[in-house]
């Protein structure tokens, strides 16, 4: 036996003590109901220590999908939650499900998650601790505030960064790198 | 006019059978409802029986209001949905939009539902609509009526000298010395061109020097240049002690303004900054504005005096050397202009890294105790390199820039000493000028390049001082959320508290209480119960007025809390919180925090009661014992004795105790309820525990679910009723069942 396996053997490990319920093709059905997703789960049944029984059959007229690694994994770890903010269930890859539902689970992460995509940068303008973007987003034209400019650009790699604005919303360069170069040296100072 | 009223008028031009008195809400979309990016524009409208959803003055959907079950707001990530559940049955999709209409839409769903439910519809998110810049059409930052894109700078100009005109005639003296100081250094070069014209280079020196009248003169020239320089180093002294006194005497009035406007911040505008950031502002921001009132106000006011006086000598010696002198300036100035905002982002850049290192650093030295418990030294070591190494980065880029851009100033101002050197020249070789004028002149033209340099210099100064202006005035003008009103009540609390249909939530449509009504009479003991992230503490925080509420009233003694006045308020509201927060101090200071004039008996006696006093005894230096930062020197039980002491000393009529006994252990926890069972027989009482024994001799339980109270009852009538309370006492009895079992 090696170290580790006696290790394993002495210590409980935290998947024994804690288990993540999934949600697959085999026990979720997901259906558009109305303009929402609609679900259909059978959970094996447990009992909890107040001795009320959980999982079963359950049917949840709208569920709503939250990313649990929104930049790392978009869709990956989706989060299942109903309307009272529960989770039902992880979905571990939405790959996994078939074509038709696939595109279903995609397209309702995707309306949820609404960041156009950065392509072109024509002026950053500071100003007492705001700066005033004017961008080509998604082929628009596009201006926004960012307070605190600096602290306000999420980095998720050095090159792939969201961008908050002053109201909340959010804006994607998929790589900074990629800009054109006049555009790039607007931003440089905050990367 | 209002978005409702614009879009009703254009609903009934594109539906004629509407008028526009029927339309009860209406708003703007701005988001297809499908697809991740898709900005479109249309408007949702809602009349007394129908909803009508327009996209680009096209109708897309219509649904009947009685068909409606509820109406949702929903909070995407970047955008928001208004949405609505049927009774028939599945949710649809009213619009989607970008965030900047979250706070309309989720306010209109919120006053659909309750019309729905029968209660008038009121206009209140209409009086948001001037949430905009008139002039830009932006947004205004939160809390704030100044757009910070068009506010002028000479706003801020006038703002700097509305702090300084207090000082104004130490600026004016310091300016008026800095003056003399200046117009001393004219004498030297003029003395000095005596003493090269009419003793070094006369061309009789060699005979003259024998005379006792030759050596007179020249000793009365060396001597004159000594004076000067004396007195202008007296003069100096007096000026750096003047300066020094006033730049202090500003740092400390800056810093108290910016400090003391902190301060009345609510707690929920003040979480939306970190400690380091107002840090920051209070002491290098308030530096830097002080810097530049007590030092560059008065240098400009110097050098413009030097330039007028200094100018108006060699233009009137000849206007034409003087005007090739004054060639550069225009470049200079145009060189400035043009790199202005190059230089303001530089130095934001480096003042935002700054600012990033010290929170940092702030960060790990108030965790010290979890960094150093994981081991996790060498990465927060790292985490804090990489943070001065980003410093050290902006700082080259921006030195780097200066060290280039500062001598090919330099050059473009020495320029002019060219052209002086050649006419100079061409003058001493026509006989028309002395080598003691070539002197003078020369000195002259440095001494005026002087104001020029510093000009040169100047708005680099000026942004560094803009950007910590800005923020300074970002704090100081931010608007007071929670506030007393002119004529508010100072109170004698009887503690009667009555919440009727309050409703609140920490950011804009997301409610984290609703319609929560409850009265409570003097002297009641309640027990608020609930899961954890219910509202339960949000709810003791809109008691104490950290927060106010969205909707509803909350009434202390009858009078609307917004009414009374937060001193009056809070001096009479005890609270021990479950986070207790000890100053670095005594312990005696830390228990008559509350009540600084209290007497030493009355400290022992309050320490007493809570448990404290006997452990208090046990330490070298008992009541005086220091308790070092945030009190880490007790264990987390001890702190909390103390904090109930510092609670009890206050003789509070409202009592809050957030989970106040829940990290002390079962024995000392029921001294401590029977102390607190005795002292909150004539007080008002609010207490929040988990452990749910602690609440058995509550008069009545307010039981919260989902933001909402869900049972209200005493202890036997809540058990009987077996609903979510019955649930959480049966799941507390089996965990401490268990807990033996566990443990052998």
């Amino acid at each position: 036996m090696t170290d580790t396996e006696k290790n394993k053997g002495d210590m409980a490990s935290l998947s024994d003590v804690v288990s993540i319920t999934y949600l697959t093709k085999e026990n979720a059905v997901f259906k558009h109901e109305g303009d929402f997703l609609s679900l259909d789960v059978t959970l094996p049944e447990t009992t909890s220590p107040s001795g009320e029984v959980e999982g079963g059959q359950k049917y949840y007229e709208r569920i709503y999908l939250h990313r649990s690694f929104p930049y790392d994994h978009p869709y990956k770890f989706i989060s299942v939650l109903d309307h009272d903010n529960v989770e039902i269930g992880l979905i571990s890859d939405i790959s996994d499900f078939d074509g038709e539902v696939h595109d279903m689970l995609k397209a309702e992460i995707d309306r949820k998650y609404y960041a156009p995509v950065i392509t072109k940068i024509l002026s950053v303008k500071e100003r007492y601790g705001y700066s005033y973007w004017e961008v080509i987003a998604d082929d628009l034209k596009v201006s926004f505030a960012v307070r605190d400019t600096y602290r306000s650009i999420i980095r998720v790699t050095h090159t792939h960064i969201f961008i908050k604005d002053s109201d909340a919303n959010r804006y994607e360069i998929k790589d900074t790198e990629a800009l054109d170069r006049k555009s790039y040296k607007k931003i440089e100072l905050y990367l | 006019m209002s978005e409702r009223l614009e879009l009703a008028s254009r609903l009934c031009k594109l539906n004629p059978d509407i008028k526009e008195e029927d339309v009860t809400v209406a708003f703007g979309y701005d988001l297809k409802p499908d697809a991740g990016t898709s900005p479109t524009e249309g408007f949702v409208a809602v009349t007394a029986d129908k909803i009508y959803i327009y996209e680009h003055d096209v109708l897309l959907k219509t649904y009947n209001t009685d068909d409606v079950d509820e109406y949702f707001f929903t909070s995407g990530v970047g955008c928001v949905f208004a949405e609505c559940s049927l009774k028939t049955g599945g949710h649809v999709l009213l619009c989607r939009a970008t965030m900047g209409h979250i706070d309309v839409i989720s306010s209109i769903v919120w006053q659909l539902n309750r019309q729905k439910k029968g209660a008038a519809y009121s206009y209140r998110y209409e009086k948001d609509v001037d949430v905009k810049c008139p002039t830009c059409g932006r947004r205004y930052p939160p809390g704030s009526h100044i757009c910070p894109h068009c506010a002028k700078k000479a706003g801020y100009l006038r703002r700097i000298w509305d702090i300084a005109k207090k000082y104004k005639w130490y600026i004016l003296l310091m300016s008026v010395l800095y003056f003399i100081a200046s117009l001393l250094e004219l004498v030297p070069p003029m003395i000095n061109r005596i003493l090269v014209d009419s003793y070094i280079t006369a061309e009789d020196a060699a005979e003259l020097s024998l005379t006792n009248q030759f050596f007179i003169g020249f000793v009365s020239v060396v001597s004159a240049l000594l004076v000067v320089n004396i007195i202008s180093r007296v003069l100096g002294v007096g000026r750096s002690v003047l300066a020094n006194n006033v730049a202090t005497k500003i740092t400390v009035d800056l810093r108290n303004m910016v400090f003391e406007k902190i301060q009345k911040l609510s707690v929920s505008r003040i979480s939306k900054r970190t400690a380091g950031e107002l840090m920051t502002r209070v002491s290098n921001d308030t530096a830097q504005l002080q810097s530049f009132i007590s030092s560059d106000i008065g240098t400009m006011i110097q050098y413009l005096l030097v330039f007028l006086v200094v100018g108006g000598i060699l233009f009137a010696y000849d206007w034409s050397l003087a005007l090739l002198i004054l060639i550069p300036l225009p470049i200079v100035m145009f060189a400035n202009y043009v790199f202005r905002s190059k230089m303001g982002s530089l130095f934001h850049r480096q003042w935002q890294m700054d600012s990033r290192a010290s929170t940092i650093l702030h960060d790990i030295f108030s965790g010290i105790r979890v960094v150093k418990a994981f081991g996790m030294e060498k990465r927060e070591g790292e985490r804090f390199d990489e943070a001065t190494e980003n410093v050290r980065k902006a700082q080259i880029k921006s030195e780097t820039f200066f060290a280039v851009y500062q001598p090919l100033i330099s050059f473009f101002m020495g320029i002019g000493e060219f052209f002086l050197l050649y006419y100079v020249g061409n003058k001493i070789l026509g006989g028309e000028m002395t080598l003691g004028e070539m002197s003078q002149f020369t000195s002259y033209v440095s001494i005026i390049y002087g104001p020029l340099r510093w000009l040169s210099m100047f708005p680099r100064r000026w942004e560094r001082t803009m950007t910590s202006v800005v923020k300074i005035f970002d704090i100081v003008d931010e608007e007071l959320d929670v506030f007393d009103k002119d004529n508010a009540l100072d109170l004698d609390i009887q503690g009667y508290i009555d919440f009727e249909n309050v409703a609140f939530g920490y950011d804009s449509g997301n409610n984290v209480l609703h319609d929560i009504s409850f009265k409570v009479e003097p002297g009641e003991f309640i027990g608020i119960v609930g899961r954890s992230g219910v509202g339960k503490s949000t709810l003791i925080n809109l008691v104490m007025r950290l927060y106010d509420a969205d909707d509803g009233v909350i009434k202390i003694d009858g009078h609307n809390i917004k009414d009374i006045s937060q001193s009056s308020l809070r001096s009479q509201i005890g609270v021990v919180l479950q986070e207790t927060f000890l100053f670095s101090g005594t312990i005696y200071d830390n228990i008559a925090y509350a009540k600084p004039d209290a007497t030493r008996d009355e400290v022992i006696a309050a320490a007493k009661l809570a448990g404290a006093h006997s452990f208090i005894m046990k330490m070298p230096d008992a009541y005086n014992e220091r308790v070092g930062e945030h009190g880490h020197t007790l264990s987390g039980g001890e702190r909390q004795r103390i904090a109930i002491a510092r609670a009890l000393l206050h003789d509070p009529k409202i009592l809050i105790l957030d989970e106040a006994t829940a990290s002390l252990d079962t024995e000392t926890e029921r001294q401590i309820q029977d102390a607190l069972q005795v002292l909150s027989k004539n007080r008002t009482t609010l207490a929040i525990a988990h452990r749910l024994s602690t609440l058995r001799n509550a008069t009545r339980l307010i039981v919260l679910d989902k933001g909402t109270i869900a049972e209200v009852g005493t202890h036997d009538e809540l058990m009987r009723k077996k609903g979510i309370y019955y649930g959480l006492v049966m799941a507390q009895r089996q965990m401490s069942r268990m807990a033996p079992k566990n443990a052998s």
